[in-house]
């Protein structure tokens, strides 16, 4: 109980000294308004962005609805088809063999430099938006699925032949359940990685999305509005992926949860 | 006369010699013409060295892996795979983490298609016998290390093998547990006879278990000492006789 408390606590006192000092560093002429609003204006910004919009009449939350409906659309996709391949490859050794090239180069390309390309193939529409956030989800985890299930610990699946398991159960009962901690812990990276290419996306052809307005807002110098976007951004995000740890400790009780604390 | 020899020989290795690949170089072989018999229902210690090759020989008898050439046969029939009544026992327990005590349990005897309900009560029988009554519903991390081997134990038993194979069971352990592990593992064989090879590098632990214990060396692995022991169970470990084999099977190591 001592523990939750401090977990709570420490991370508001550090995060309140941050603000009190940015805070009064703009009142002491310190920081300049234009590069580091402070903490006043951002909630007055804010304010300003849920009630009014920017550009005017678009609200903050339209912005936050359709760019979280650009990642998941990419991010699920991508997990839908990285995953049964990512198996099949992790699984047997030839596949491997004949596409870790292949995967290797496609992960190695920033995702953002395909930019132009998704223009020409998909067009400025959401499609080709929703096929950066995907492309640079699925890489991330395809690579992540194959190795979970490449470094399943061997002696599982020697005490499993020694009990007589077939095949398809060596796979379905053993190999998978054994890969599922490494895979979660893939699909989290893959979020990060598509929260990452969103503001990029939302760049092209779209005054709509949360990347969008930051976009926009450089154009005006609203150095405001784009820390305002950044931190709903930073905020989503970490719903996500506390809302997928949550999900990941109800699906996989087995999980010694100390010693993933300590990792 | 060949059905008297399998009857008395559960386990035959014969000439067996196993080099890696890397022993391309000329270095000696890790196993070198090893000839083995093992009885019905005797408990075998193999004993040796970090890398005299016991584990190997263990993992060849299991099927696990293959020797480079001689043979090994378990009834009179070569050992092609593993699995078929041989059960094991690893160092670390292997057990599957996503699965309770009783689960795991309940996978070794689901593959030789016991039907669910009869699982369930085998499960609850073993996990019983090993001690761990109460505990079925616990993940292996909810376990400690001895009470993890004891699942082990269990889920190797619920294969109804007649061969239980041991690598280094209770070698992770602290010498109290281990103690008590043995008079467990001592106490259970009693109520389950099974042929035993149990490989260890401890010799106290040899002298309490084992009806024969069989001495490797390394480099290349071969066998250097073999010695019977008669004396009943349970055994004080302080026994003159077994003191006097202690010094024996050192002077062996040496």
């Amino acid at each position: 109980m001592m523990r939750r408390w401090r977990d709570v606590l420490y991370p508001v006192v550090v995060i309140g000294v941050i603000l009190a000092a940015w805070q009064a560093g703009s009142e002491l002429g310190w920081l300049r308004r234009v590069q580091f609003p402070p903490p006043s204006q951002l909630v007055q910004t804010l304010y300003q962005l849920v009630q009014e919009g920017y550009p005017e009449g678009i609200r903050l939350w339209a912005h936050l609805g359709i760019t979280v409906e650009r990642i998941l659309l990419g991010y699920f996709a991508a997990i839908a088809i990285a995953i049964p391949l990512g198996l099949a490859i992790g699984w047997f050794r030839t596949l491997d063999h004949l596409t870790e090239p292949v995967i290797a180069f496609c992960r190695s390309v920033a995702t953002l430099s395909l930019l132009p390309l998704a223009i020409v193939w998909f067009g400025t529409g959401e499609a080709s938006k929703i096929f950066l956030i995907g492309y640079g989800c699925f890489w991330v985890m395809l690579s992540n699925v194959i190795a979970a299930v490449k470094l399943v610990d061997p002696v599982l699946i020697r005490a499993a032949r020694t009990m007589d398991t077939d095949r398809l159960r060596l796979f379905t009962r053993v190999a998978l359940p054994a890969a599922l901690p490494r895979m979660f812990a893939g699909a989290r990276v893959a979020l990060g990685v598509g929260f990452m290419v969103i503001v990029g996306a939302e760049m092209i052809g779209t005054i709509h999305g949360l990347g969008a307005l930051i976009m926009e807002a450089r154009t005006f110098y609203r150095t405001d509005i784009t820390m305002v976007g950044m931190f709903v951004i930073g905020a989503l995000g970490f719903a996500i992926a506390v809302g997928l740890r949550r999900l990941e400790m109800r699906l996989l009780p087995w999980q010694d949860r100390e010693a993933g604390r300590s990792q | 006369m060949k059905t008297v020899e399998s009857a008395l020989h559960k386990i035959q290795v014969v000439d067996v010699t196993k080099r890696f690949d890397a022993d391309a170089l000329g270095l000696p072989p890790v196993l070198d013409r090893i000839t083995l018999d093992v009885a019905e229902n005797e408990f075998l210690v193999l004993l040796g060295r970090s890398g005299c090759g016991k584990t190997t020989l263990l993992n060849i008898i299991a099927g696990l892996e293959r020797a480079s050439s001689g043979s090994v046969r378990v009834d009179a029939a070569a050992v092609s795979r593993p699995g078929g009544g041989k059960g094991m026992v690893f160092q670390q327990g292997a057990l599957f983490p996503w699965l309770t005590a009783q689960q795991n349990v309940e996978f070794a005897a689901r593959n030789r298609g016991v039907p669910a309900a009869e699982r369930r009560a085998l499960a609850q029988e073993l996990l019983a016998l090993v001690g761990l009554a109460g505990a079925e519903a616990k993940y292996p991390f909810e376990l400690s290390g001895g009470m993890q081997q004891r699942v082990a134990i269990a889920r190797a038993l619920a294969l109804d093998p007649h061969i239980l194979l041991m690598d280094e069971p209770f070698g992770a352990l602290d010498e109290l547990t281990r103690i008590e592990m043995q008079n467990e593992l001592l106490r259970v064989w009693a109520a389950r006879r099974k042929t035993v090879v149990f490989v260890t590098h401890s010799i106290s632990e040899a002298l309490v278990l084992a009806d024969r214990i069989v001495v490797l060396a390394p480099r290349p692995g071969r066998i250097v000492l073999e010695r019977r022991i008669d004396l009943p169970r349970p055994r004080r470990r302080t026994d003159a006789r077994l003191l006097a084999l202690y010094d024996d099977i050192w002077g062996a190591l040496q």
